[in-house]
């Protein structure tokens, strides 16, 4: 397990992190989420020993070292490949540095490319491939020795939606191989397909934490979707309503200031008839996003 | 120690597949073998014009000359007048001489421009002493006489050839040296400040840093590199016996190692001694400050000014000792001998003119590798906090965060 207590970072007079807590169990994936300079890289870097820092890192119990290095994949913000290098050599020399020989890597890169699709050969010089697919290489690098803790920064990032999907499915194949996952992530609809559990971060701050259904039940209920044929004006008078948003023809959103509002909106509206939509959700994880992670100034 | 061997042996074999080092160890011998090729052609296409052909009635007295003058020398195939009219003609042969024996012995010079001082010189002795015999058996002497006669006068140098060569050898020695010592150094430093510039403008350190010790990457690093050094050394070393030896053997390098084989061994035994140990010692020293440089870059783009310091600092030390060539026993050069980074120029330059004892040649040494040692663990120590600074803040304040690192 990681473990991640009171993790303070001071660059200069900046507060980068501020006294973080918390755990990524083994079979877990943790998504880190925060605007731009909330703290997400500082806390990975500070996982990886890159940086000094106070507070406590450890895993299985043990300090952050070189022994340690062995079982972490880590996909960097940004990519990190040597482009004279050709795809296998790359590959080799990221595992070989991992603590794995070539013999047991070499029969795996076929099969590590195929899985990731990636377009070209392991003989090509990593400068001749497509951004897309140097990426693919790096996800390669990071995944390919079968690390127990995998930290991935941005690492979907510049990807197509097909490409999300190869990636997404080898998390959850790393998951389901028992490894502890952390990544961070601007799309909350990535998080939220993947994640167990979420950290919420701004300005060095832990500022939400715990399982996603969790956190948005916190927020109560308070958005119905509802399909009516009441006109905008005549749905804004019902009890509670605080606004009305109309999605599509005949779709809206109603915000209601008391959740307990759902029944009675529901009764008024459907007056004991079939209704094609009512729906009552907490807010998206987007919605809560916006509402919490942006900057309080 | 696996993980610094991998980056060891990586950072070898990516230099010495590369093309540019490959140019780079081969353009000495390259270099060696044009000239060589150059000689060989213009002393070939030379000969045939400058030979003179020999004719005469008398083949024994023909046959004497050649011996006299070298089959090099003379057209050996022509050996009628009309023949060698037609040969001069055609500017085939620079002259003929037509040789007569008799109660005179006489020779007949025919050419477009005078006979060369040392061909004359070279037939008249040789007619003089057929001349001589003649006359001496003609006059019908006794063997007292004859004996009397033959008394020649006598002539000897006593040049200080020895103490010449040692100052001639010392003086190239030098200039080899530091030549040597100046263009590797500054190759390597530019090689390792640009690589490291490059890794860190490829963003690669992180990766690294997350599957290895700083302090294991950075002595990795530097330790490829100074096996690509040994490996060019030993390539040049390994040639330059063989050329050489190839040298020695070659009938057109032969009036050069006649004159000055000494010279040459002299100088090989300037080279090759401990002097290599300084010139290697300062390459590392050199390599070490140009990888903390090539750290210090805030994108790949600067990589090339990354070896500046390291080249400056070389450079300065190059000219510094210009002055000193003939003047090996200055304080100047005494106490340079001592400092790092300038000691790979001065002890050589003192160990080439015998003015260094071996114990301060030991202390010289001593200082140099226990600066490389610790220069080695003090940037290993901060290397993470130089080379992960991607910000393109001011140099200073980039040097002040990597040093304030530990």
């Amino acid at each position: 397990m990681l473990k991640i207590e009171h993790l303070s970072k001071q660059f200069g007079d900046l507060q980068a992190l501020s006294d973080v807590t918390y755990n990524v169990k083994k079979g877990e994936i943790l998504g880190l989420i925060g605007q731009n300079g909330a703290g997400k890289s500082t806390t990975f870097h500070s996982i990886l020993s890159f940086i000094h820092y106070d507070g406590k890192i450890s895993w299985d119990d043990q300090p952050i070292n070189e022994r340690v290095f062995d079982q972490i994949g880590y996909l960097p913000e940004e990519r990190s490949l040597m482009p004279k290098m050709t795809v296998e050599q790359q590959i080799l020399y990221w595992a070989r540095l991992k603590g794995k020989s070539a013999k047991q890597i070499k029969p795996a890169i076929d099969q590590w490319m195929k899985r990731f699709e990636v377009k070209g050969k392991k003989t090509d010089k990593i400068k001749s491939l497509s951004k897309g697919n140097q990426q693919k290489v790096q996800l390669i690098c990071t995944l390919i020795h079968r690390p127990s803790l995998i930290i991935l920064d941005e690492p979907f990032s510049g990807l197509d939606p097909v490409n999300v999907d190869i990636l997404e499915q080898a998390i959850l194949n790393a998951k389901k191989e028992g490894a502890a996952i952390i990544f961070s992530s601007h799309d909350m609809g990535n998080v939220e397909a993947l994640c167990d559990e979420l950290v919420m971060m701004r300005r060095g701050e832990m500022i939400l934490h715990g399982e996603i259904r969790t956190i948005r039940e916190q927020f109560g209920k308070n958005e119905i979707f509802v399909t009516t044929d009441w006109p905008t004006a005549q749905l804004s008078q019902l009890p509670h309503i605080v606004e009305v948003t109309e999605l599509s023809h005949h779709r809206y959103r109603l915000r209601v200031d008391d959740p307990a509002a759902g029944k009675p909106i529901f009764q008024q509206l459907s007056n004991g008839e079939y209704m094609e939509e009512f729906s009552q959700q907490p807010p998206t994880l987007d919605e809560i996003f916006r509402l919490k992670a942006g900057d309080p100034r | 120690m696996k993980k610094m061997w991998i980056v060891t042996l990586t950072t070898y074999l990516r230099q010495v597949k590369s093309w540019s080092f490959v140019i780079l160890v081969l353009s000495p011998f390259i270099m060696l073998l044009v000239s060589f090729g150059v000689g060989f052609v213009s002393a070939n296409s030379t000969s045939s014009s400058d030979d003179i052909a020999v004719i005469a009635k008398q083949p024994a007295l023909r046959k004497g000359y050649i011996q006299v003058a070298g089959k090099d020398n003379v057209d050996t195939k022509l050996t009628t007048a009309k023949a060698a009219q037609h040969a001069l003609k055609k500017n085939d042969i620079s002259g003929y001489v037509i040789l007569s024996a008799g109660q005179q012995y006489s020779a007949v010079y025919h050419g477009k421009e005078a006979m060369s001082a040392s061909d004359k010189a070279q037939l008249t002795g040789y007619l003089g002493k057929l001349q001589t015999q003649n006359n001496v058996a003609q006059a019908k002497l006794t063997r007292q006489q004859l004996k009397q006669l033959s008394v020649q006068p006598a002539f000897k140098q006593v040049v200080q050839k020895r103490e010449g060569i040692v100052k001639m050898a010392r003086m190239v020695s030098f200039w080899i040296l530091v030549f040597m010592v100046y263009m590797i150094l500054t190759t390597y430093a530019s090689i390792t400040a640009q690589e490291i510039a490059s890794e860190k403008g490829a963003k690669v350190m992180e990766m690294v840093f997350s599957s290895t010790t700083a302090s294991k990457y950075f002595c990795g690093k530097i330790l490829g590199v100074l096996m690509v050094i040994a490996t060019q050394l030993l390539v040049y070393l390994a040639g330059g016996w063989v050329s050489l030896v190839a040298a020695k053997q070659m009938n057109m390098a032969k009036p050069f190692f006649d004159q000055y084989g000494s010279l040459v061994n002299q100088v090989v035994h300037n080279l090759v001694n401990v002097n290599l140990l300084f010139l290697f010692l300062g390459v590392i020293i050199y390599t070490i400050l140009a990888a903390f440089s090539g750290a210090l870059v805030s994108k790949a783009e600067d990589a090339s000014k990354a070896a500046y310091p390291a080249v400056y600092l070389s450079m300065i030390a190059f000219f510094a000792t210009f002055p000193f060539q003939n003047n090996a026993d200055a304080l100047m050069v005494k106490i340079m001998s001592y400092v790092p980074f300038f000691s790979s120029y001065f002890m050589p330059l003192r160990i080439i003119n015998q003015s260094a004892s071996f114990m301060e040649i030991g202390i010289s040494l001593g200082i140099l590798i226990l600066t490389i040692i610790g220069l080695t663990w003090y940037i290993s120590s901060i290397y993470k906090g130089l080379i992960l600074q991607a910000d393109e803040s001011h140099f200073w304040q980039r040097l002040r965060r990597g040093v304030a690192y530990k």
